[in-house]
């Protein structure tokens, strides 16, 4: 089984920063890319560089779209791509979710990755001084 | 293990720990015992909430047949403070 590919989009350069961000840290990421959509940008352009690189990646196996917000554009011109079983979107994409969708080595079906990356996405948004100093901050609320 | 490196367990270093783990074939934990929490030594996210900085202690634990052999190697790395001292 080939390994599920991935695409981040966003408004602006976010999208490239992050996969800039996770490359930092894992090393080079073969099957994951990045497309900005500029805020000026034509939608029917936009759907094909989309398009394009759900193709580049998806190698069978399927492809994860990681987009910024959701009811924001990159993600309502993601959701055209929806497809069970071979193109799943999740939203509010962060670090962890890229780093997780790159470090994945194990085989497992897009579906349940898209729950892996969608419950790590929630699970790294922490009040760090709770996180570092649980007795203490929970004294003084 | 204490952390001797000033940025601690950060994501870097915490990347070079799980491209290590990989190499053997036991599992291996990290855990933090003062604060009770366990790490898979795969998973960069899992190492990342030990919150491990500087001068934390940390204990690792390997099961397996190269137990021996991975915890040699990681220890390692934590005693060269991740090849940044």
């Amino acid at each position: 089984m080939n390994k599920v590919g991935g695409v981040i989009i966003s408004h602006g350069q976010l999208a490239t920063e992050l996969l800039s961000a996770a490359e930092a840290v894992v090393g080079d990421i073969n099957q994951i890319r990045a497309v900005s959509i500029g805020w000026h940008d034509d939608v029917e352009a936009a759907k094909g560089e989309i398009q394009q690189a759900i193709a580049e990646v998806s190698r069978g196996a399927g492809a994860l779209l990681l987009t910024d917000m959701f009811g924001g554009t990159p993600t309502n011109i993601a959701a055209m791509f929806f497809k069970q079983g071979e193109v799943e979107i999740v939203t509010g994409v962060n670090l962890p979710m890229v780093i997780k969708l790159a470090s994945l080595s194990k085989e497992i079906t897009l579906t349940d990755l898209a729950e892996e990356v969608e419950q790590q996405g929630k699970e790294a948004i922490t009040r760090a001084g709770v996180l570092l100093e649980p007795q203490k901050l929970r004294k003084d609320a | 293990m204490t952390l001797i490196n000033d940025l601690g367990l950060h994501a870097r270093a915490a990347a070079q720990v799980v491209r290590e783990a990989a190499k053997y074939s036991s599992r291996i934990t990290i855990s933090r015992e003062d604060r009770g929490v366990h790490a898979d030594a795969r998973s960069i996210l899992d190492i990342l909430y030990l919150a491990a900085g500087l001068g934390k202690e940390v204990l690792i634990h390997a099961e397996g047949d190269d137990a021996e052999a991975a915890l040699s190697s990681i220890s390692d790395l934590f005693a060269h403070g991740f090849g940044e001292i």
